[in-house]
């Protein structure tokens, strides 16, 4: 244990109220018994890809398959051709999955910076509100100029 | 902390670490679709009955599969480089917390203000509580204020340790005679738990890191107890 004479070991009571934070509040942690009552495992495509968890992964595989069908399909009916048409449907899929993953990912990128615009705004308001500093308070006319 | 089992990554507890998960879901859906390819080509490949024993060259898909390699690694190269710097921007930090590892605990010093520091030893299994886990708690944890950026300093007393919190999205080595900088903001309150990354002995694997991130109001008040009891 290292001690020097500016800094000391210091013993904290485990049942300063404090401290008591942190047990209402673990954040990302849980009880042991909790987490495991909670998760599911998530279904994953080749063994990698979460559809379940991962943001928007399940919207564009389900997008793609139908894309598949509908390219597929409709190139049979026209050409009767059936390899070629598995061939056009595999990539009817993936056009169609990557069209709507970076879609979906565009918008919640928006998304995520609109929230983070709010979050500082409500932040600021919280700080600013009744002060000159304030970007909601209207200049008025009658009241005296503040200090130069 | 990581549930039994899993695999993926942790919530993420840092602006940085967000920025992490999206590449890193980013990047598993176009390796995703290039393993979905990949196999497509074998099964059509085993499956087909036509042969050719003359091709030569086909300029076609020649400048396809150069052209389309290079497309997506430009695709995984950007946001991966914006991540990068973004990691490295330090800005303005309220609190400078210096972590030294020692074999083998970690002991924390915050020296902004008045000289306050404690070191931080796991608490061994059979001292448990129910409802603590096993290998990951220690007997003092490094209280951080939420949302206040907070600067780093890493080194180490005697050998190589790393300092990790997965969840935060920060690794930095702790290298005996050089101080390695990093920084993060927590952006939600909470207890994260990180565990020594480089191996440093017999005990390696039990010198766990623990950050609790409260409001500033309870940091104020931990620390003025800790400095009282000093």
């Amino acid at each position: 244990m290292r001690k020097s004479s500016a800094v000391t070991k210091i013993a904290v009571q485990a049942d300063s109220p404090k401290l008591n934070y942190k047990e209402k509040d673990r954040g990302c942690t849980a009880m042991a018994g909790e987490e495991a009552a909670g998760q599911n495992k998530g279904f994953k495509l080749l063994g990698i890809l979460d559809v379940q968890r991962t943001p928007c992964a399940r919207e564009a595989i389900l997008h793609g398959a139908g894309g598949s069908v509908a390219a597929g399909m409709l190139y049979f009916l026209a050409t009767s051709r059936v390899r070629r048409s598995f061939d056009v449907g595999f990539a009817g899929f993936m056009l169609t999955t990557l069209g709507s993953w970076f879609y979906c990912r565009i918008n919640n990128a928006k998304l995520r910076v609109q929230q983070r615009v709010i979050q500082e705004g409500m932040r600021n308001k919280v700080i600013y509100e009744g002060t000159v500093l304030d970007p909601t308070n209207k200049p008025n006319a009658d009241a005296p100029p503040g200090p130069p | 902390m990581a549930h039994p089992s899993q695999l993926g990554f942790q919530d993420a507890a840092s602006p940085v670490m967000e920025e992490l998960l999206h590449f890193h879901d980013h990047t598993l859906m176009i390796v995703f679709l290039i393993s979905t390819l990949v196999l497509y080509i074998i099964v059509a490949m085993v499956t087909t009955k036509l042969t050719n024993k003359f091709i030569l060259d086909s300029q076609e898909i020649e400048i396809i599969w150069t052209l389309l390699p290079a497309m997506i690694l430009i695709l995984i190269a950007l946001p991966s480089l914006r991540i990068l710097y973004l990691m490295d921007e330090i800005n303005d930090p309220h609190l400078t917390i210096k972590a030294m590892g020692h074999q083998w605990y970690w002991s924390y010093e915050y020296t902004d203000y008045e000289d306050l520091g404690f070191d931080s030893y796991m608490v061994p299994t059979q001292d448990l509580t129910p409802g603590q886990f096993r290998l990951l708690e220690t007997d003092h944890r490094m209280v951080i204020p939420v949302d206040s950026p907070i600067r780093v300093l890493v080194s180490a007393d005697d050998v190589l340790h790393s300092w990790a919190v997965p969840s935060l999205g920060i690794k930095m080595d702790a290298v005996p005679g050089r101080l390695n900088q990093t920084a993060f903001i927590t952006s939600r309150p909470g207890v994260f738990y990180g565990q020594c990354s480089e191996i440093c002995g017999a005990n390696h694997s039990f010198m766990p890191i623990v950050v609790e991130a409260v409001p500033l109001e309870h940091f104020e008040n931990w620390s003025s107890l800790m400095l009282e009891d000093a």
